[in-house]
């Protein structure tokens, strides 16, 4: 059985519309990509990159999902859903599909069996599947034995186990959906290293869809930038491309290289203009501090004397698995210092005490503000209106308790945030049908609607677009400059720089 | 609007053999079951009518999970798979949190809180909307249960296949047409009556006959209120999250 | 909770001759002699299944502390059932002690002993099951030797896999939730339990696409990496299983004390 080469992908006049929807994920679209094509696909969000991906993956069925499609997209001549079936009843792939999530891409307990899963469905005779398993995990420079646990493993790791999974079939078309978006940047440059190598050892084409395009654009030899519900809107060679789009892209949210890139977007928020700090006076300060996660026996983080000022940032970075994160949330007063100190200065406290862990919720979230990383963590209402009111009413709920009277948030407090923050438009929404970005100012916006005093991030510019950076960044200066404290765990070097600029870094 | 018709389940063959075993059901009900066999001190004949409607729903579940309205996409299988996990650890956690109630109270107040075990059965049917996803999101989360280690042990396993079959039947009797808030509630009165009398056979034999129909009516009554309207609203909530778009429960909202 | 939780999805092989026995045979063992109990209440028939599978431990490779460890829960669950029989169960017999409505009779002792030795003795075939069997293994032999949809069986496998997970997930939630200013509450629960279903659906989902991306689910036939064997000491494991349920309902039989539950 020998495997074909990489395949020509048509899409004629090309249409899906998600049985949910109203409107078309992608219409009208007319492309060709030739065998062995190196594509980066670009757009806005919701211009249905992701959607194109899975069409030639071969996994939209109208029958099956109740989506409408118009027009065909064909691999090789043939329909891709026809092709996908084909494919698997010959024993290979036509296409190899690395989408972000690592931890929903791990789909066996022992990596062996992981990687052996998709040759097993493709019918590969049992002797040839062992063999092509360690093949494929050499050829990702996979560390372990095929026997080691799927359970402990970095993200970084887990797509790589999720490639070879991928190349094990020996597909001709890899399609990667965002693979490196929710990677720290070691992890990042690991998985597109190996992506690298592969492309190269194996000729194979692929279509990527990635935000932050400078560290891909070695591999890509085009660029197709897709419009929203409609065809291509531009399409050509790496170089002229962006040249020509520079705006349109980065008002799409990618991070356009040549216009600075990241440091384009922090250059338009101000790194190095210090901003007239207010106070300055102390609000929090740790002597000596460890600090864990819940059901964790040793502290990551050890050792820690700093102070939160208002009016300034502390950035807090480090290697992946340092504690970044851990350090953040007992600074937000989320989990007891497992040694050591921290303390709320009276200014902060406002009589609730000096162990912000200790004080209760509704207290809490009126001192100190946190930002998860995933903001879905932090929805708990139905609509974002709502949304916003639960962090007011808590405090309102809790000055109650303690003086018999409150006056809860005003709707025009609200509908002010709401237009601060561009979610106006969404306000009956409910929070988890939002876009990424979206969701993330929501989050930040639910902080805001409480006005505490110290700001707590936990890797906010984590897979987020340049769009939505700059407008973060822009935000987190503002807020300084309000004289509030901003704490953000993160390892974003271009984050890191503007905080420096605002306050001081801490290393982990 | 401009929605597909699913292909009608009941065409050919399939439509002769449901119907075939509705009237075995009828045929059951006319000649009756003997009266000198007992269960729970009970003569088998009084339970002609419930044994000859189980007859007829079984036949008509099995046909219609076989129609192709009726088949399993990945989604759906995985889907019900992390529903019964996710039970499973509910299941987990109200094992512990629940024994000191459970000590307090003797049957057949005791029944009253069966109704989260139930919960996965209802919930499972009401998200995927597939035949037998009640049976499979039931057994997943019993599953589970027994692994983590409970003080049932192996027989969790048994509950999770009888308790999933009560809520099942519910389901199969409408022919998998119907999931709103009355059918919910029936198929979480169905899981308790299952638990119920699966409770009184082997937990408490010794129980009066009395007794042990409270016992069950209880257990009913807990299966209606949290598993039925419980599985209700989840399922409402989740489907405003947009978490249910790819799933059949999830098609049926307006489009956005 | 959580320690019980990481490491679910896989356990260490046993390499004694009924703990490596092929995961079917070991669970066809537990539900024959769960059924085999299930019919009936006596204490001889459940004495004797329990005494035979006590003496088959040795075989089973699961030490007594680890199994005390594991099924000690069972016990939990054993002993009540069998006072409160004792307690309020149907009175026959001699009364050995009575306070106004609570007797103990012969009748009420013998069916506790009962009850408690069945709870027992249907629990530690599962136990054995579940403390032996990798949930890979259990899976190839689900779907290999008892022909079960392999679909369903990969499926609730893979899934298994998000355990781990969800329980990190419900840590974090529980966090971001003081976070919005929730206290810790029935509400704040039932809250976080819905935010934990919508994450677990989503990532369900992805999952089902990769899945699908890697060939799974077309309607063709599938290989295995790993060839479940099902071989004359599986055999001998099942025959032995099935002696138990013979022996022991033939003593309870011969000692006039095994009656059929369902008549």
């Amino acid at each position: 059985m020998s495997e074909p080469g990489p395949p020509l992908v048509e899409a004629r006049g090309w249409g899906w519309r998600h049985s949910t929807r109203k409107a078309w994920a992608v219409r009208g679209l007319d492309l060709r990509i030739e065998p062995g094509e190196r594509v980066l696909l670009l757009g806005a969000s919701g211009a249905g990159k992701s959607t194109l991906l899975a069409g030639l993956a071969g996994l939209l069925d109208p029958d099956e999902s109740g989506g409408d499609e118009e027009g065909v997209l064909l691999i090789d001549g043939v329909q891709t859903r026809r092709a996908r079936q084909e494919a698997v009843r010959d024993g290979h792939a036509v296409t190899g599909l690395l989408l972000q999530d690592p931890q929903a891409q791990t789909v066996l307990a022992r990596c062996g069996d992981d990687v052996a899963f998709g040759l097993e469905n493709h019918a590969v005779p049992e002797t040839e599947i062992w063999p092509k398993v360690h093949k494929a995990l050499d050829g990702v420079g996979f560390p372990y034995p095929v026997e080691h646990s799927t359970g402990q493993l970095s993200g970084g790791e887990r797509q790589r186990l999720a490639l070879a999974g991928v190349l094990a079939l020996g597909p001709g078309l890899l399609l990667l959906d965002e693979p490196t978006a929710m990677l720290d940047p070691e992890g990042a440059d690991q998985v597109r290293q190996t992506i690298a190598t592969v492309l190269e050892m194996t000729g194979a084409g692929c279509i990527l869809i990635e935000h932050r395009v400078e560290p891909w654009l070695p591999l890509i030899d085009r660029v197709v930038v897709l419009e929203p519900g409609g065809g291509v809107y531009a399409d050509g060679p790496p170089g002229r491309v962006f040249a020509e789009q520079t705006d349109s892209l980065a008002a799409a949210g990618v991070w356009v290289p040549g216009n600075g890139g990241r440091s384009g977007a922090a250059g338009r928020v101000g790194v190095g203009k210090q901003v007239v700090a207010v106070g300055r006076s102390p609000l929090l300060t740790a002597q000596g501090l460890a600090a864990r996660r819940p059901g964790q026996e040793q502290p990551p983080v050890r050792d820690v004397d700093l102070v939160v000022r208002a009016g300034r940032a502390l950035a807090i970075t480090g290697a992946n698995g340092a504690g970044k994160s851990t350090l953040a949330l007992a600074l937000a007063g989320l989990t007891a210092p497992a040694a050591g100190k921290l303390t709320a200065s009276d200014a902060l406290a406002k009589g609730a005490g000096p162990d912000p862990h200790k004080w209760r919720a509704g207290q809490l979230v009126s001192r100190i503000g946190t930002v998860f990383q995933d903001p879905q963590h932090q929805f708990v209402a139905p609509t974002v209106e709502q949304e916003l009111a639960v962090g007011p009413e808590r405090v309102a709920s809790q000055k109650k308790r303690l003086f018999g009277k409150a006056n809860p948030a005003t709707t025009s407090q609200i509908g002010g945030l709401l237009e601060r923050l561009r979610l106006d438009h969404l306000a009956r929404a409910n929070p988890y049908t939002l876009s990424g970005g979206e969701q993330r100012r929501l989050s930040v916006a639910t902080v805001l609607a409480t006005a505490p005093d110290v700001l707590v991030l936990d890797e906010p510019t984590f897979g987020q677009d340049a769009r939505t950076w700059a407008e973060l960044a822009a935000l987190l200066v503002e807020l300084l400059g309000e004289g509030k404290a901003v704490v953000a765990a993160t390892h974003d070097a271009e984050l890191v720089e503007l905080l420096a600029a605002h306050g001081e870094v801490v290393k982990l | 609007m401009n929605q597909k018709e699913p292909e009608k389940p009941w065409n050919g063959p399939r439509l002769y053999v449901a119907v075939g075993a509705v009237a075995l059901g009828v045929l059951i009900y006319l000649i009756g079951l003997p009266g000198s066999v007992s269960l729970f001190g009970t003569p088998l004949a009084d339970l002609t009518v419930p044994i000859a409607l189980f007859v007829g729903t079984a036949g008509v579940a099995i046909t219609a999970s076989t129609a192709k309205a009726g088949r399993w996409r990945v989604v759906d299988i995985v889907v019900a798979s992390v529903l019964g996990v996710a039970g499973g650890l509910i299941f987990a956690a109200w094992n512990v949190a629940s024994t000191p109630l459970r000590e307090a109270m003797v049957p057949p107040v005791s029944a009253l809180v069966v109704g989260v075990w139930l919960f996965p059965a209802v919930l499972g049917a009401l998200v995927v909307r597939r035949p037998g996803a009640a049976v499979y999101t039931e057994l997943v989360a019993a599953s589970l249960s027994a692994l983590v280690g409970n003080e049932w042990g192996f027989s969790t396993v048994w509950y999770g296949i009888v308790e999933g079959m009560g809520a099942e039947v519910v389901f199969a009797l409408l022919l998998y047409r119907s999931y709103g808030l009355v059918t919910s509630l029936l198929a979480g009165a169905g899981a308790g009556v299952a638990v119920g009398l699966l409770d009184t056979v082997i937990y408490y034999p010794e129980l009066a006959a009395g007794t042990k129909l409270v016992y069950v009516v209880v257990a009913m009554a807990s299966g209606v209120v949290i598993a039925g309207l419980g599985s209700w609203l989840l399922t409402q909530a989740l489907a405003r999250t947009g978490a249910l778009a790819p799933l059949a429960s999830g098609r049926t909202a307006e489009r956005v | 909770m959580t320690v019980l939780l990481t490491g679910l999805d896989q356990r260490e092989a046993s390499t004694a001759p009924i703990g490596r026995a092929n995961p079917a045979a070991k669970l066809l063992v537990a539900s024959i002699i769960s059924v085999a109990l299930i019919l009936t209440v006596d204490p001889v028939t459940a004495g004797v299944a329990l005494a035979l599978e006590l003496a088959a431990l040795p075989w089973c490779g699961l030490p007594l502390r680890k199994l005390f460890r594991t099924s000690w829960i069972i016990l939990l669950g054993a002993i009540p059932a069998g006072i409160f029989t004792l307690l309020f169960g149907v009175d026959s017999g001699s009364t050995l002690l009575g306070l106004g409505p609570v007797t103990i009779t012969e009748g009420s002792l013998e069916s506790a002993v009962a009850i408690t030795l069945r709870i027992l003795a249907i629990g530690l075939p599962g136990v054995v099951l579940l403390a032996t069997t990798d949930p890979t293994d259990l899976a190839d032999a689900l779907s290999q030797n008892l022909r079960l949809p392999h679909r369903f069986v990969l499926s609730a496998l893979a899934a298994l896999r998000l355990v781990g997970l969800l329980a990190q997930e419900w840590q974090t939630l529980s966090m971001a939730r003081r976070a919005r200013g929730l206290e810790q509450g029935v509400r704040a629960f039932g809250g976080q339990v819905f935010a934990l279903l919508v994450i677990a659906i989503r990532r369900g989902t992805v999952l089902a696409t990769t899945m699908e991306a890697r060939g799974f689910g077309v309607d063709a036939p599938r290989t295995w990496a790993r060839r479940a064997h099902f071989g004359r000491g599986d055999w001998l494991v099942v025959l032995g299983g099935v002696g138990v349920a013979a022996v022991a309902t033939t003593a309870g039989v011969l000692a006039g004390t095994w009656n059929l539950l369902l008549t």
